[in-house]
């Protein structure tokens, strides 16, 4: 990890050095009951099948997905060297106190019920949301639905518990969308998954509402790795948001998630993360959606926290006339990496993609676009934009993009445009004269270069968006 | 002489009727302003006349000198005399007007018979002098980076080289300044004459006062409402559309 | 160094036996020289294939990049006279089967002025600091390693040419490549240096008759000194059934500006790899090529612009017309290394894809560790535009011509920024002769 600096001159040249992260830097000493101990082997997946009571072909599905773990190497032929510092021996895979999430605040026990509410969980959910899962490290602690939502037939819960319940619609599409062996990460989520959201919105229902999950770890040297899947049924809707944090320990931690999403028919998805892991998590994760004919699948991922992610939102357009949209904003300070972007993948005619990416660089942070759009022979009629815009705020901040696209046959269009620039030195000098400090100068600069972007988030968080921003300028005002 | 008669007309944009049985004929000689407040068709007569493939002739028919031009695919109507001036021309970057036009004069040609490179460059300095085109454009890619401006005059130029039976204007005022509406106006007068029919479309009364017309119509949702001479026009500058809408109203 | 056996894949035709005799032709060259060639060739047989998971051969058919079966020798002798295009140079070399074949003389005045225009064996007696100085001298970066080892083993002899400081060239220097025999392995190489404030411009031109077999593993060296301005063309024109390598360096120094232009129309498979180094202030490099992709044929082009120095410039346009059943792949990549502030730098890709059948595939890349800089870069993938082809039907142009000036009309964007017109009017019947539609 490197050292944030703190002393005067490093401010000036960034302002966003020295800042604490997040509120989210504190955490409980818990006792689990549950613990699968340090390390990966047969034992420990073995382990976590017997603590969670899984069905026989779950548990091969584990023991499968190790070995294909163990045979990958690691992707350092493209991705960054920093991946070979993740020290597999020392994780825990898996720690709970207890399996299942209880319905209301109150049972809940009160270490995490006060690490929820400082986060103000509770509160959202009052105020805007369809339903909420809080997970603390690798349970649901709390699950809920308000009834207007469950009554209409959307089903919302753990993933643990939707695989005892709705087993046949659980297995119809896990691992359909992302195979355990997509990635070695998405084969180590498969081994060892635990939490995540399971969601079935039925046909033509609209959820009007966002449902909310939100992942905190708690422990140290603790690897998280839920495992989400949402059904939207014919011409159904549903917006799903997920935020996470974690305290920031002096070891590296890792959080590794498969997240599938299944839109059929006119069906509508949209997810949205907003990602602010402490600087000292590994943060690699798979999210593909499978759009099929007229449906529209929309990734909102926002890049703040952790030491690096890697994660590709994708979309299968499976479907005639689907739609597939990933709208990624990064922000990567110093000691950061944010290795983001998208994936198209255009299996029907008149399928359109569209690929927004804004990357912000401070300090030494490092953002990097990887894209990848691929339309097939014998398409028709596709149409995929991408739009990669990277800012860098100081004279050593760095930002890679690393786009692929194929195109196959004469009837489709595509088009890819990236810039790089700065912060305009005029733009600044003009907010100053008018009396703001360099550090809220700054601040407006870098909310106005992502601004078309958040607006698009729901109003929450894209205060939620604003808030982090500015608290990454603190800084340098005053 | 030739003629150009619409009958009956009917045009579709997807399921949309737009024209909805117009009728309509222009003689060499003549030149016809047909106006009309913006949705009401116009630009969509002009497309399907000359055969635009988003635009589907439901009814009706377009007479060139007696022969249906339905059955024809957009260059050779092109060839049997129809020209548009566009609304928005298309750019065509790395083709620079010289080829292009001189491609399009080469299409009328039979095969194997070379147009005269020197008489054709002659011809094509002594037009754009006369639409004070500047001649360093005649190797720029068409309209490539154009200003609107410049992107009509050369319409008019390709019009003046071209000479056809029958030219159709959409909206070539707009977007003029008004030096250069004088400029391109003078360019139309000039090529006015015994071989050229003129369809001029046009939402205001303005260019008329540079290229007066013969006849007057006045289109409104998809049919000629009103037919008249050139004070058709006046009046309807000074009653305006809603004058036509009560008319209709009435009707 | 792991001593390979005959039949190593990663040897193909090109055995140790092979070398020895190839050096045995050279016998007279400086020490200095076969020391190089012999290390180039331990580099070659130490170094592994390319491989599917290769990030620099993304895309490319490595079943395609195959050494087996070739004449590691070319035979001596030429049959037919090399096509040559039509425009009159200022001087000219021409090599059949990596041998002088022809040449026309050199003005006397540019002579008198210490231009030097000539082949390796003679540059190797009399310029050869300059020669160990320029040749192959750039890191190999875009994958190509091991073919460029190769090249630096095999190269038998290639055009020297040398512009010394203030001198200013008209006319362009021809540099005619021809290969002829079935399966025959040609070295073409072609070394450019232009010191201080000098002028030129280098065409190369690579010939073979078509339907030969034939493995055509190709470098050129282009050093641009201080102030000076060096244009080159390369027209790539092998016959249909040539595996091709062509690895381009070029080194642009302060306030020097590079022009080059590729131009790629033959072979089977056929990979070019360009390096732009921009090395001080004012340094400009601008990338240019065009491919006509046909049949079955794939056309991959990887490209690197460094940004080393500060204040510099670069601006790549690559554009790909695809036919029939084509592949290209366009790898780009940007790096702007830290400190070199004020970089304006520009990649673009853009393919015309004529036929359901052709596949383009596009990798365009930035790495930017310096933050007051201009970086931008784009790459489309589309057909004809239908709105385009209505405007020019609609002035009485028939379907199969306005698609014919639509495609020539995406070439002519890159051609126009030729100095040249002579070059440019040559160029443009090259393509046409390929671009039947």
């Amino acid at each position: 990890m490197s050292q944030i600096d703190t002393t005067a001159s490093a401010a000036a040249e960034n302002p966003f050095a020295g800042i604490d992260q997040s509120s989210g830097n504190f955490s409980y000493d818990v006792k689990y009951d549950f613990d699968a101990g340090s390390g990966l082997n047969e034992r420990t997946v073995d382990y976590i099948s017997t603590v969670k009571k899984d069905a026989p072909w779950i548990r091969e599905f584990r023991q499968n997905a190790l070995k294909a773990f163990l045979a990958k190497p690691m992707p350092t032929h493209w991705a960054t060297k920093d991946l070979e510092n993740i020290n597999f021996d020392k994780i825990r895979y898996y720690l709970s106190s207890g399996q299942k999430p209880k319905r209301t605040w109150d049972e809940v026990p009160d270490d995490i019920k006060h690490t929820f509410e400082r986060l103000g969980i509770p509160e959202q959910e009052r105020k805007f949301l369809a339903g909420v899962e809080a997970q603390f490290d690798s349970e649901a602690a709390y699950s809920n639905i308000k009834d207007v939502v469950s009554k209409q037939g959307v089903i919302f819960m753990n993933s643990g518990e939707a695989l005892k319940e709705h087993p046949d619609l659980f297995r119809k599409w896990f691992g359909k969308v992302i195979p355990t062996g997509d990635n070695k990460f998405s084969a180590l989520n498969s081994a060892v998954f635990s939490g995540g959201s399971f969601i079935y919105v039925p046909p033509g229902v609209k959820v009007s509402h966002p449902l909310q999950a939100y992942f905190r770890i708690n422990a140290e040297n603790f690897g998280q790795f839920e495992r989400t899947l949402i059904i939207a049924d014919e011409g159904a809707e549903v917006t799903y948001m997920e935020g996470c944090t974690a305290p920031k320990f002096s070891t590296s931690t890792l959080h590794s998630a498969v997240v599938e999403l299944v839109a059929l028919k006119g069906a509508k998805i949209q997810y949205i993360t907003v990602q602010n892991w402490a600087n000292n998590v590994f943060n690699l994760v798979t999210k593909r959606g499978l759009a099929h004919e007229e449906a529209e699948i929309k990734w909102i991922d926002c890049n703040i926290g952790s030491r690096l992610t890697m994660k590709y939102p994708g979309v299968v357009l499976k479907g005639r006339k689907s739609r597939g949209e990933v709208i990624s904003i990064a922000l990567a300070n110093d000691g950061q990496h944010q290795d983001t972007g998208a994936k198209m993948v255009h299996g029907a005619d008149e399928t359109t993609s569209n690929i927004v990416a804004k990357s912000i660089s401070v300090g030494q942070g490092r953002s990097t676009y990887r894209g990848l759009v691929h339309i097939p022979r014998h398409l028709k009629g596709c149409k995929s934009n991408t739009e990669c815009d990277a800012l860098l705020i100081n004279t050593n901040s760095r930002t890679d993009t690393y786009p692929s696209i194929t195109v196959r046959g004469s009837e489709n269009s595509v088009q890819h445009e990236a810039s790089v620039s700065k912060v305009s030195e005029e733009q600044i000098l003009y907010m100053r004269q008018r009396g703001l400090t360099e550090g809220q100068a700054m601040s407006l600069s870098v909310n106005g270069f992502v601004n078309d972007l958040a607006s698009q988030f729901p109003m929450e968080y894209s205060v939620e968006l604003k808030r982090l921003i500015d608290l990454e300028m603190e800084g340098s005002v005053g | 002489m030739s003629s150009l008669e619409i009958t009956n007309l009917h045009v579709s944009i997807g399921e949309k009727e737009i024209v909805k049985g117009l009728s309509l004929t222009v003689n060499s000689g003549e030149v016809h302003a047909l106006m009309g407040p913006n949705g009401t068709g116009k630009s969509t007569l002009s497309k399907a006349i000359i055969g635009h493939p988003d635009y589907t002739i439901t009814g009706g028919d377009v007479r060139l000198d007696g022969k249906s031009v339905l059955q024809m695919e957009p260059d050779e109507r092109a060839r049997a005399g129809l020209f548009l001036a566009f609304q928005y021309p298309s750019e065509i970057p790395g083709v620079t007007i010289a080829n292009f036009i001189r491609a399009a004069l080469q299409a009328r040609h039979a095969e194997g018979e070379e147009l005269d490179a020197s008489a054709y460059y002659k011809r094509l300095y002594q037009k754009m002098d006369m639409l004070k085109i500047d001649r360093k454009f005649t190797s720029r890619a068409v309209n490539a980076g154009f200003s609107g401006g410049e992107k009509k005059r050369c319409e008019i130029l390709q019009m003046a080289m071209i000479e056809p039976k029958f030219a159709l204007m959409d909206e070539t005022d707009s977007g003029l300044d008004i030096d250069a509406l004088k400029i391109v106006s003078e360019g139309v007068n000039q090529l006015r004459g015994p071989g050229l029919g003129v369809l001029m479309i046009t939402h205001y009364q303005r260019l008329l006062n540079y290229i007066v017309p013969d006849h007057v119509h006045v289109m409104w949702d998809g049919r000629i409402v009103r037919s008249g001479d050139k004070s058709l026009a006046v009046e309807l500058e000074a009653k305006g559309y809603t004058w036509v809408k009560k008319e209709l109203a009435h009707a | 160094m792991a001593s390979p056996t005959l039949t190593s894949p990663a040897l193909g035709s090109f055995t140790a036996e092979t070398f020895e005799r190839a050096l045995g032709a050279q016998a007279g060259a400086p020490a200095w020289w076969l020391e190089r060639k012999r290390a180039a060739y331990e580099r070659f047989a130490a170094l592994p294939m390319p491989q599917r998971t290769d990030e620099s051969w993304r895309f490319s058919s490595i079943a395609g990049v195959n050494l087996d079966s070739l004449e590691p020798l070319a035979p001596a002798a030429p049959t037919a006279r090399p096509h040559v295009p039509d425009f009159a140079p200022l001087t000219s070399l021409s090599f059949v089967n990596n041998r002088l074949h022809g040449r026309t003389a050199l003005p006397p005045e540019l002579a008198a002025k210490g231009v030097v225009v000539t082949t390796f064996s003679e540059a190797l007696t009399r310029h050869g600091d300059l020669l160990k100085a320029h040749f192959m001298a750039q890191p190999q970066r875009l994958g190509s390693e091991k073919f460029a080892a190769l090249h630096a083993a095999f190269v038998g002899d290639g055009a020297f040419i040398y512009i010394p400081r203030g001198v200013e060239l008209d006319g362009p220097i021809l540099v005619v490549h021809a290969a002829s025999g079935a399966g025959a392995s040609v070295f073409p190489h072609t070394l450019v240096v232009a010191e201080e404030n000098s002028k030129v411009t280098v065409i190369d031109f690579f010939t073979s008759p078509a339907n030969e077999p034939l493995f055509a593993c190709g470098a050129n060296d282009l050093y641009a000194g201080h102030g000076s301005k060096l244009t080159y063309a390369a027209v790539q024109n092998w016959s249909r059934k040539a595996l091709s390598f062509q690895l381009n360096s070029t080194v642009v120094r302060r306030d020097a500006r590079v022009q080059s232009l590729n131009i790629h129309l033959g072979g089977r498979q056929a990979r070019h790899e360009s390096l732009s180094q921009l090395q001080a202030p004012g340094a400009f490099s601008e990338m240019l090529a065009l491919t006509v992709a046909s049949d079955s044929q794939e056309f991959d082009q990887r490209t690197l612009q460094v940004h080393q120095a500060p204040n510099t410039k670069s601006d790549l346009l690559y554009k790909n017309a695809l036919l029939e059943t084509a592949k290209t792949i366009f790898s780009g990549l940007i790096i702007v290394d830290p400190d070199a502030q004020k970089t304006d730098a520009y990649q673009s890709n853009r393919n015309l894809v004529l036929s359901d059948g052709a596949e383009a595939n596009s990798l365009p890349g930035l790495e930017i560790q310096a933050n007051d800089v201009r970086c931008t870069h784009g790459a489309t993938t589309s057909r004809v535009d239908p709105e385009q082809m209505f405007y020019l039907q609609a002035r009485g142009i028939t379907p199969v011509y306005a698609r014919e000036l639509l495609v020539f009309g995406f070439f002519e964007e890159v051609l126009n920024r030729l100095e040249s017109e002579e070059l440019h009017a040559a160029l443009r019947t090259l393509l046409k002769s390929k671009l039947k539609l």
